[in-house]
């Protein structure tokens, strides 16, 4: 599943000018503590989280996530969304929570870590 | 709290709740030893010994409208993840301190946020005076909120010149820091 079709489907809304067709989501990861996610979320995974501060930028890229949603309508800064320009990060934002997201994404298809045999 | 701000924000609240007519909230951060470090000390009624110890269960609060109080137990749990601590002392008739250390550069540790319209709020409440200083490495902002109302005599801080300009004066203080 690629990240437009996502979006599309979840009527999340990219708040970065960064295209996102045919940019491939293998797996998913939800949290909001840093360090977790760090540890958790792999390469090519969609990133669910409540946190809109520009280290999210640094978090996403340096572990090649395809992109990140903050939920809940939380509002993204500037500040975060320049950096995620820069870093060619993709923002998405869902009205619903974290929970519903993660749900919707899981039924859909994504489910897993985007690890091998999970 | 996805920002330290509403934690100052939530303790700047129980001294006004314990009856504080000053508080002072000192914010450093230093990359000399990567620590950041919020202090607040107010002139409230204090805390006995008793409650000192139970003030981190957060089954413990001195609230009459609900039975949890949560806000120490998760500025302390934020201040822990962070390799900081939270440290609070209080004498009855005295007033409190409380003091929350993080390592600056954890990756947990959430942004300050909005300390502006955290520290107007406590201000524009009118019930006590605040003493604020921000340092970050060498360079410093402070203000007393005492010596602003001293410059505008009887203009009160609710008035919509005032509080506008304010407003702008933290948020032009603070932007100095960056």
């Amino acid at each position: 599943m690629t990240l437009d079709e996502i979006a599309q489907k979840l009527s999340l809304v990219n708040r970065t000018s960064i295209g996102i067709q045919g940019r491939e989501v293998t797996g998913g990861y939800t949290g909001d503590l840093l360090s977790c996610v760090m540890a958790g979320a792999q390469e090519n995974s969609i990133w669910i989280t409540i946190q809109a501060h520009p280290n999210i930028v640094a978090v996403a890229s340096l572990l090649g996530l395809s992109g990140v949603v903050v939920a809940e309508g939380i509002d993204i800064p500037q500040e975060t969304i320049a950096k995620a320009e820069e870093h060619s990060v993709p923002l998405l934002s869902a009205q619903e929570t974290s929970f519903t997201v993660s749900g919707r994404l899981f039924q859909m298809g994504v489910s897993g870590t985007g690890r091998t045999n999970q | 709290m996805r920002e330290l701000s509403l934690h100052i924000l939530d303790v700047m609240m129980n001294s006004v709740e314990a009856g504080a007519t000053h508080i002072e909230l000192r914010i450093e951060e230093r990359s000399s030893d990567d620590t950041l470090a919020i202090t607040l000390q107010d002139n409230g009624r204090g805390m006995s010994q008793e409650q000192l110890s139970r003030i981190s269960d957060p089954f413990f609060t001195t609230r009459t409208t609900r039975h949890i109080g949560l806000g120490i137990p998760l500025f302390q749990a934020a201040a822990e993840r962070c390799g900081g601590q939270l440290v609070i002392t209080s004498q009855p008739g005295k007033g409190t301190q409380l003091r929350a250390t993080f390592q600056h550069s954890h990756i947990d540790r959430a942004p300050l946020g909005d300390i502006t319209s955290t520290v107007l709020s406590i201000i524009l409440t009118d019930s006590c005076d605040l003493s604020y200083t921000h340092t970050v490495d060498g360079a410093e902002f402070a203000f007393s909120t005492l010596e602003i109302h001293a410059e505008l005599g009887d203009v009160p801080f609710s008035h919509p010149s005032v509080r506008a300009w304010l407003r702008q004066f933290i948020q032009d203080g603070e932007a100095s820091l960056q």
